[in-house]
């Protein structure tokens, strides 16, 4: 299947489909497993391109270890099945919801981006409503937003703060210096990007990252917690 | 404002079941004229003379586990007060009008199994290391 797509792809892209090279490819195929498919089948079967005129998209690959695609339904649509899975679950969803609706952000403002952190505390994006209230003390939070340019210096202080958290704990990296060191990537004295230094669940793009943007990512990071099977996994252990 | 009046007043015109569905999703209780569907379903309000400034357009979305990029990009423009006319009205904000737009829009797809995985296949520029502490004599 692969050798097959990536040939008909190339073809595709190719001005003139030249078909010198198809006997040789016939004659290569009993290395992939599955049985060669005539081009011209694949030529008719095609899905419209995009653009009017251009080839369109190579037909969709199996995936990397060579299985049959699966459909795996999302955690959320997992049902319930039995007392003990709907009583876990519904453990699951009263705590998620106890979690995502307190967080308490530690502020690890470190440059600009902390500007944009406090605008999201100011009345028009209000993260009040959510119950987001920023505390001073690591011991008191649950997320930390780091916000900034995290340099070799600061390192130590950030992975002693993330340390003296409690669990559960989560880190949302704001702004490319945070993610991968941004525009300070070639410094001598920056770390590039403080998942080097912290796990980090959320990665907000942007330099910096507007409130809109941090706020949307304070939801994905909810999501990601509404999604946390937290007694399921305990029970399957 | 949420003023107790103010809630009444709306949830007698909604009623209780929408009451509650509104509750669930926005977390609360707003009327408003009906402005129109977008393909996924989300429907979205108006309500320019009783609410507050920035809280006059509203969408209520399809799916419970909403997103705000499930708003199609037309419809996102007339949410966030860049246009004054919504989709319905305005033609040049549908979608599928031009030949290069992606035929639907996808929503953003982080945290689901069709997330964009990167892989390398170099070698890393850094491992991690198992630090030593040496004992004290």
């Amino acid at each position: 299947m692969l050798s097959s797509a990536r040939s008909s792809a190339s073809m595709a892209l190719r001005a003139k489909p030249s078909t010198a090279l198809t006997p040789f490819r016939a004659s290569a195929a009993w290395i992939s497993t599955t049985p060669p498919r005539p081009a011209t089948e694949q030529q008719t079967s095609k899905p419209p391109g995009l653009v009017a005129g251009n080839p369109s998209p190579p037909p969709p690959m199996k995936s990397v270890t060579g299985k049959e695609r699966r459909e795996v339904p999302l955690p959320s649509q997992e049902g319930k099945q039995g007392a003990m899975q709907y009583a876990l679950t519904t453990l699951d969803q009263i705590a998620n919801w106890a979690r995502q609706g307190s967080l308490w952000p530690m502020t690890f403002g470190l440059a600009c981006c902390a500007i944009e952190m406090m605008h999201l505390s100011t009345p028009r994006y209000d993260q009040d409503r959510l119950g987001i209230i920023f505390r001073a003390s690591p011991r008191q939070s649950d997320v930390m937003i780091v916000a900034g340019t995290l340099t070799n210096k600061m390192a130590p202080a950030l992975r002693q703060v993330y340390d003296q958290m409690p669990d559960p704990r989560w880190v949302v990296s704001m702004g490319s210096c945070a993610n991968g060191g941004g525009y300070y990537h070639y410094s001598y004295s920056v770390t590039r990007g403080c998942d080097r230094i912290v796990p980090v669940d959320i990665y907000v793009p942007g330099c910096p990252p507007t409130s809109e943007a941090l706020m949307y990512g304070i939801f994905q990071l909810q999501k990601k917690m509404r999604h946390t099977k937290i007694t399921r996994m305990w029970y399957r252990k | 404002m949420s003023t107790l009046p103010r809630t009444l007043r709306n949830l007698r015109r909604i009623g209780l079941k929408e009451y509650a569905h509104q509750m669930m999703y926005i977390g609360d209780t707003k009327a408003g004229t009906l402005i129109g569907t977008d393909r996924f379903g989300n429907k979205y309000y108006e309500n320019i003379e009783e609410e507050l400034p920035l809280r006059t357009r509203w969408v209520d979305y399809v799916n419970k586990e909403f997103d705000a990029s499930q708003i199609e990009p037309g419809w996102h423009l007339w949410m966030s007060y860049a246009v004054d006319k919504p989709p319905t009205q305005d033609k040049i904000l549908r979608t599928q009008l031009r030949e290069w737009e992606p035929k639907e829009h996808r929503p953003l797809l982080t945290l689901s199994r069709s997330a964009y995985k990167p892989y390398s296949t170099t070698r890393n520029k850094y491992f991690p290391w198992q630090p030593v502490a040496k004992p004290r004599e």
